[in-house]
């Protein structure tokens, strides 16, 4: 058969990482807009601005986690099963609940980071740390989508 | 059958530069309409928009990397399996990490580069030191695409 349940399961991981590798991309791209606005008013908040800009990069290393854990847990579980059934789609379907997450979450820390970057110079570099606090709120619901995608995974008895 | 195992592969590496082009066509375009109010007013300031003009260039490339690696390793190895499977869907699955990743980090690039250049003028051209290194930021996200889906690959035993 062209397409099998281990690399439907293989789609959901990569659509994991897909989601974090676009979320990131978008948020980084957010942030940094804006960065170069600041760095034109004052080129001393470069470390700052650094700082910011990066934030949102953390989202792609949770997709590669739900990938790496996918191909070498969930993918052997599955060519192991007599009769996998709609097991590799059921997997396909838990990696759209992380590509979700990593995906929107990383774009709107992007959001915040860049209006932390913008209040920069205004505040002389006071807003680093509220602005790091308000984009962590955001960084939350990325931790989540890896966690709850891992707990359906083990709910359904694939892990 | 009409779709064999190879030619999913083929599609996607073609997957992989498609969203690569996508991106770098959109990029340019965003940064190369900012460079032309740009260059309007300062034409001296040629040769710093052209520079950060062709940044997004860079993720059509990458994806020429990832379309010229499947055809040449993974497309023989999958021809030389007795059974295939979903082995050729696997690689389209690899592929979508790659090309999301091109796809949005070329968009992004052209908004960093595009603000970089309406910058130019105010900052006499300063700006491009600052502009290039917040536009590394959003390339390493597109080279992460690159490796992360080389990594794949790798772990699947299809390179």
């Amino acid at each position: 058969m062209i397409i099998s349940p281990e690399s439907l399961a293989i789609l959901g991981g990569a659509i994991a990482l897909a989601g974090g590798l676009t979320g990131s991309s978008i948020g980084v791209g957010w942030a940094g807009s804006p960065a170069v606005h600041t760095l034109t008013e004052d080129p001393g908040q470069l470390r700052n601005v650094i700082v910011l800009v990066s934030l949102p990069m953390t989202q792609t290393f949770y997709g590669l986690i739900v990938l790496i854990l996918i191909l070498t847990r969930v993918v052997p579980n599955i060519a192991a099963m007599p009769d996998p059934g709609g097991s590799g789609f059921a997997v396909f379907a838990c990696g759209v609940i992380a590509a979700c997450a990593e995906a929107f979450s990383a774009a709107y820390q992007g959001a915040i980071c860049g209006s932390g970057i913008s209040m920069l110079p205004k505040t002389k570099g006071a807003i680093l740390t509220n602005a790091v606090m308000l984009a962590v709120f955001v960084e939350l619901l990325g931790v989540l989508g890896l966690v709850f995608t891992i707990m359906a995974l083990t709910m359904l008895g694939l892990f | 059958m009409t779709i064999g195992a190879e030619s999913l592969a083929a599609v996607g590496g073609a997957v992989a530069l498609a969203g690569g082009l996508g991106g770098a066509a959109i990029g340019m375009a965003i940064a190369g309409y900012k460079g032309v109010a740009t260059l309007a007013e300062q034409p001296q300031y040629l040769r710093s928009v052209i520079i950060l003009a062709a940044i997004p260039m860079s993720c059509g490339l990458y994806g020429l990397i990832v379309l010229i690696i499947i055809l040449t390793v993974v497309v023989p190895k999958i021809a030389a399996m007795p059974d295939p499977g979903g082995s050729g869907f696997a690689v389209v699955a690899c592929s979508v990490i790659a090309a999301c990743a091109f796809a949005f980090s070329g968009i992004s690039l052209g908004s960093v580069c595009g603000s970089g250049i309406s910058s130019l003028i105010k900052t006499r051209g300063q700006i491009l030191t600052n502009a290039l290194v917040l536009a590394v930021f959003v390339e390493l996200i597109a080279v992460l695409g690159v490796v992360f889906t080389i990594l794949a690959l790798t772990m699947l035993g299809l390179m």
